[in-house]
């Protein structure tokens, strides 16, 4: 598969069921498919629905048709999961971009799928709010990829993750209904928590369109102090003296020297704390922080001016520099078909060149030696001690050294008892080895959960309409029943 | 889970009942009502299984599983207490095999009926099943099995100065598997969150003897998350035979307030005060009159006799920040109205403070000789509103209602007292617990916060999901399920409504409404 394949024109049977499907969605919906390559591979075409009810209409015809749908708003994570087997549909939910409801003394907040992060952390600031989600990519991600992804940042462990702070969600089913799940309020055990199924799930069970959520006060100070380190070693034990120690964090990581690079920092390992809260806190921990460097003949403790490192780093693992094609982020004329993108097989979009983004789970004890691991094979790695998380990043190579190093690594986590994710990567990589590997238990085990999630996916989505081959396995048992 | 990705080892496909196949009106049945020969030889089965004193045929030994909480009662046929993982698994074998109902069980605290037998069949309970396999306090995690009280865990992890955030008022008896199911709160959900959210992974049986393990020990473990299914399932969805939870270090400080108000309204108004100072306590508890008097009756824990409510406010962490919140807190609590803030200023006091909130339920025996615990949640700035409303209405139906509840998540837990041999009291008390309900879910609240569906509720749930929604669990719930399909066998006439099966429970579901003090403090 190379950047600039193009499929193969539509027959007359597709056709038919493309315009079966145009036919689905008001005029001006359309858009240039150019703008929405993945994989190398640019679909048949390409829908930005308004609202809910047009998403589940778009989706029912193409189920209909057997029509291969991606739902996709902010494209910063669309090399997740194992190569897609078939893309016919790109179905851009940016336009879904409405605040529900925010009631600001209830801190809960319904919003649609298409907004961004960063359009939400500016309206919430004005209410001394925050949603306190940092998953790579950051502001650019959309609260449909966020939960759909379900990827963490540097804050979780220490705050509460995206499906802690789920409290419900609406998704269109393939059938063209739409069913929800939670609610809008803060504690509720009434039916399944669908909803937190969907995290994660890449889609298999619904597209998501509407979720509602916990909100949290915004920290009266935030602030960054990197420990640079003489050694891995000595980082790893100042991050472990750091994890027992009383300190206001939001954030604890241990960097490998590329990662420290990559951080904006000097090329040695380090370790980063991220604090927040009220100011006399912060004060005290960076106390606390300056004694245990001193007991550690840490070299080297620094007040950073910015938060700008961990920037820098969820920019690294979320989507890459010249990723974002932009083809999704104007408005859409009335009934024009938009500007066509040059944007074919961006690395954002998966193709050949995308860097590999791995992110391992881990017990806490073992994450050091992974992240030593990870540098020496040449990623540039970084572990969040509270959440027990690594990522690793790197560029791309030879497709058999890749698959080796991968692989190895995984095997530390295998071994562990956890799993190693490919979070991002050439198709090829992602297609040999899995996105997630086997898991915890061994073979038998995660043999029966598939068997559970095929049945779900059965159910939600029988003949694979959305996002068909990223979970593989998944589909074995309900290929197109056309 | 972790999805199985390499090519070519995918597992087969279990018999499944066909696509599109009707989603609602499955009709479980029960073989051993009607069959002596079946249930004699499921009862040797079982036996030979889980060991010939492990399993419970006796009618006068049937007794005590045939409550849970609730007043209401269904015997089951059989009562098996396997001991094992792997006993759990071949009981489940045996029950599938002879196409019989089987019912999950904890301690049996549950509030909403959903450990109840209503069609008979066979309890599989979890007692046995208490071993804290592991407890790694460098990892902060343990994992433990089901029969494992919820306090036994909180004192393990305490030895480690590590804790068990969720804890329920229940928690001297209820254990981590029937927390698991109902995805159990308690008093500090507000700032941690409920059981869901300190689940790492489950090991679950399914309702056809398959064993799997659902994610693992860290959070957010990349694959497809069946685990958050099962947490909250109420036990439809199979057994959690362990579950791998989450330890927090203990806080550095802790600061306990009692705030007194004149009125329930005004110290509603005072929860949203604080929140609004940009503070999430930990734990933001209301207590009303009712309550204080029946606790003060008890025992002297300091409780002003004449206040309208009280708070209880709990703010935790780092010293210098415990500083702040509190001031804040006060200055919230005063703003809004408090005739008097009282700090707890040693552990003892704390400790008091916190025995009447969690005895207040049980206290409220000695006030009444029923009475009927509701649990709805409402939207925290609804709260004023909504206690009017709960206040108002207990007046028109001339019942006298205590409340007790977290106010901090909105989370409402009226109690109705009333005497059930005064005629027609019991179905008034049914009917305004309905009308309760729906003020909740008038202002965007729901019908349960942390008791569940269970069979009591099955129908309310109608009132806040649509069809669609209802179709959609009920398809995870074939979906564990796979061969019984849509004629539930696991756990039947719990949760979905009966637009979605299971016509027989319906009768049972109004007396399970109604529920009896029986023991103090076991209750929330």
């Amino acid at each position: 598969m190379t950047g600039s394949s193009i499929p193969p024109a539509p027959t007359r049977a597709d056709e038919a069921r493309i315009a079966a499907l145009r036919r689905a969605l008001p005029a001006g919906r359309q858009r240039d498919p150019a703008g929405y390559p993945i994989e190398g591979r640019r679909p048949a075409v390409a829908f930005a629905p308004l609202d809910r009810d047009e998403v589940a209409a778009a989706l029912a015809a193409a189920d209909r048709g057997g029509l291969a749908v991606v739902p996709q708003a902010g494209r910063t994570a669309l090399a997740m999961g194992a190569p897609l087997a078939r893309y016919d549909v790109a179905l851009d939910l940016s336009a879904l971009d409405r605040v529900v409801e925010h009631e600001p003394a209830d801190l809960t907040l319904t919003v649609e799928a298409g907004v961004t992060l960063g359009a939400l952390a500016e309206r919430l600031a004005a209410h001394g709010q925050q949603l306190p989600l940092d998953p790579p990519g950051g502001e650019a991600v959309s609260i449909g990829g966020l939960l759909a992804t379900g990827r963490p940042g540097p804050w979780r462990g220490h705050l509460p993750g995206a499906r802690d702070l789920l409290l419900g969600a609406t998704v269109a089913l393939p059938d063209g209904t739409l069913a929800r799940s939670g609610g809008r309020v803060v504690k509720n055990v009434a039916g399944y928590d669908l909803h937190r199924l969907h995290t994660g799930a890449l889609g298999a069970f619904g597209v998501i369109v509407e979720a509602a959520f916990k909100l949290v006060p915004l920290p009266e100070r935030t602030a960054t102090v990197a420990c640079r380190c003489a050694q891995l070693p000595q980082a790893v034990e100042m991050a472990g003296t750091l994890r027992a120690t009383p300190l206001a964090a939001r954030g604890l990581a241990l960097l490998g020297a590329r990662a420290a690079v990559a951080a904006g920092l000097d090329p040695a390992p380090h370790v980063l704390v991220g604090l927040a809260g009220a100011e006399r806190a912060l004060a005290r921990s960076e106390g606390e922080l300056r004694r245990a460097c001193r007991l550690a003949h840490v070299p080297h403790a620094e007040q950073l001016a910015s938060e700008e490192p961990w920037a820098l780093l969820g920019a690294l693992a979320g989507p890459q520099p010249g990723g974002a094609d932009g083809a999704t982020s104007e408005d859409g004329g009335d009934g024009d078909v938009r500007e066509a993108s040059p944007g074919d097989a961006s690395p954002s979009a998966g193709g050949d060149g995308t860097p590999i983004v791995l992110r391992g789970s881990l017990p806490v004890s073992r994450l050091g030696a992974l992240v030593e691991e990870a540098e020496a094979a040449g990623f540039a790695a970084w572990a969040h001690v509270a959440a027990g998380s690594l990522l690793a990043v790197a560029p791309a190579g030879d497709g058999d050294a890749d698959r080796a190093r991968v692989a190895a690594l995984r095997a530390i986590c295998e071994e562990a008892g956890d799993a190693l994710a490919i979070e991002a990567g050439p198709p090829a990589l992602r297609a040999s080895l899995g996105p997630t590997g086997l898991g915890p238990a061994g073979g038998e085990s995660a043999g029966v959960a598939l068997e559970v999630a095929r049945e779900l996916r059965r159910r939600f989505d029988p003949r694979a309409t959305v996002n068909p081959g990223r979970w593989p396995g998944l589909d074995a048992a309900t290929r197109k029943t056309r | 889970m972790h999805t199985n990705a390499r090519p070519g080892e995918a597992p087969a496909a279990p018999a499944v009942a066909p696509a599109g196949a009707p989603r609602s009106g499955g009709e479980p049945t029960n073989p051993l009502r009607d069959d002596p020969t079946l249930r004699a030889r499921l009862a040797h089965e079982l036996r030979q299984i889980v060991g010939g004193a492990h399993v419970i045929d006796a009618p006068e030994e049937l007794l005590a599983y045939e409550y849970d909480a609730t007043i209401d009662r269904a015997r089951p046929d059989l009562v098996a207490l396997p001991a094992s993982t792997e006993e759990v698994a071949a009981v489940l074998r045996a029950c599938a095999a002879a196409g019989v109902p089987v019912v999950p069980r904890g301690s049996g605290t549950g509030l909403a009926g959903g450990a109840l037998a209503v069609i008979g069949g066979v309890v599989v309970a979890t007692a046995r099943m208490t071993r804290i396999r592991e407890l790694d306090a460098e990892e902060r995690l343990a994992v433990v099995e089901p029969g494992v009280i919820n306090l036994a865990l909180q004192e393990a992890a305490a030895a480690h100065g590590l804790r068990y955030a969720p804890d329920p008022s229940s928690q001297r008896i209820c254990s981590i598997g029937g927390n698991v199911g109902t995805n159990a709160g308690g008093p500090h959900t507000l700032a941690h969150g409920s059981t869901v959210n300190h689940v790492l992974g489950v090991e679950l049986v399914l309702p056809d003897g398959r064993v799997t393990w659902l994610d693992g020990r860290q959070l957010d473990a990349p694959g497809i998350d069946l685990r958050a299914l099962v947490v909250g399932s109420e036990g439809t969805l199979g057994i959690v035979t362990a579950a791998c939870v989450r330890l927090l270090p203990q806080p550095e400080a802790v600061r306990t307030m009692l705030a007194v108000f004149d009125t329930v309204e005004r110290a509603s108004e005072a929860v949203s005060a604080i929140v609004g100072r940009g503070v999430i306590p930990v734990a933001l508890e209301m207590l009303d009159a009712e309550i204080i008097r029946a606790v003060e009756s008890q025992a002297s824990l300091g409780y002003p006799l004449d206040a309208g409510a009280v708070l209880l406010v709990e703010v935790e962490g780092l010293a210098e920040q415990v500083e702040e919140d509190a001031t804040a807190v006060l200055d919230a609590l005063e703003g809004a109205g408090a005739r008097e803030v009282r700090t707890a200023r040693e552990e003892a006091e704390r400790e008091r403070l916190w025995e009447g909130r969690k005895a207040g339920i049980g206290a409220l025996g000695a006030l009444s000789p029923n009475f009927y615990l509701h649990d709805g949640v409402v939207p925290r700035t609804k709260l004023p509103e909504v206690m009017r409303g709960v206040l108002a209405l207990s007046e028109r139906y001339g019942f006298r209602c205590a409340n007790i509840f977290h106010a901090g998540d909105g989370n409402l837990h009226p109690n109705i007292m009333f005497d059930e041999l005064e005629p027609g009291a019991s179905a008034r008390v049914l009917e305004l617990g309905g009308e309760i309900l729906r003020l909740c879910v008038d202002v965007g609240g729901s019908i349960t916060g942390e008791h569940g569906v269970g069979l009591e509720k099955r129908s309310y749930i109608e009132w806040i999901f649509d069809p669609p929604d209802l179709d959609a669990m009920a398809g995870v719930r074939a979906a564990f399920d796979p061969v019984a399909g849509e004629a539930w066998r696991f756990n039947p006439c719990k949760v979905l409504p009966v637009s979605h099966g299971c016509a027989q429970g319906h009768a049972a579901e109004a007396g399970a409404a109604l529920r009896l003090a029986q023991a103090p403090g076991i209750y929330l």
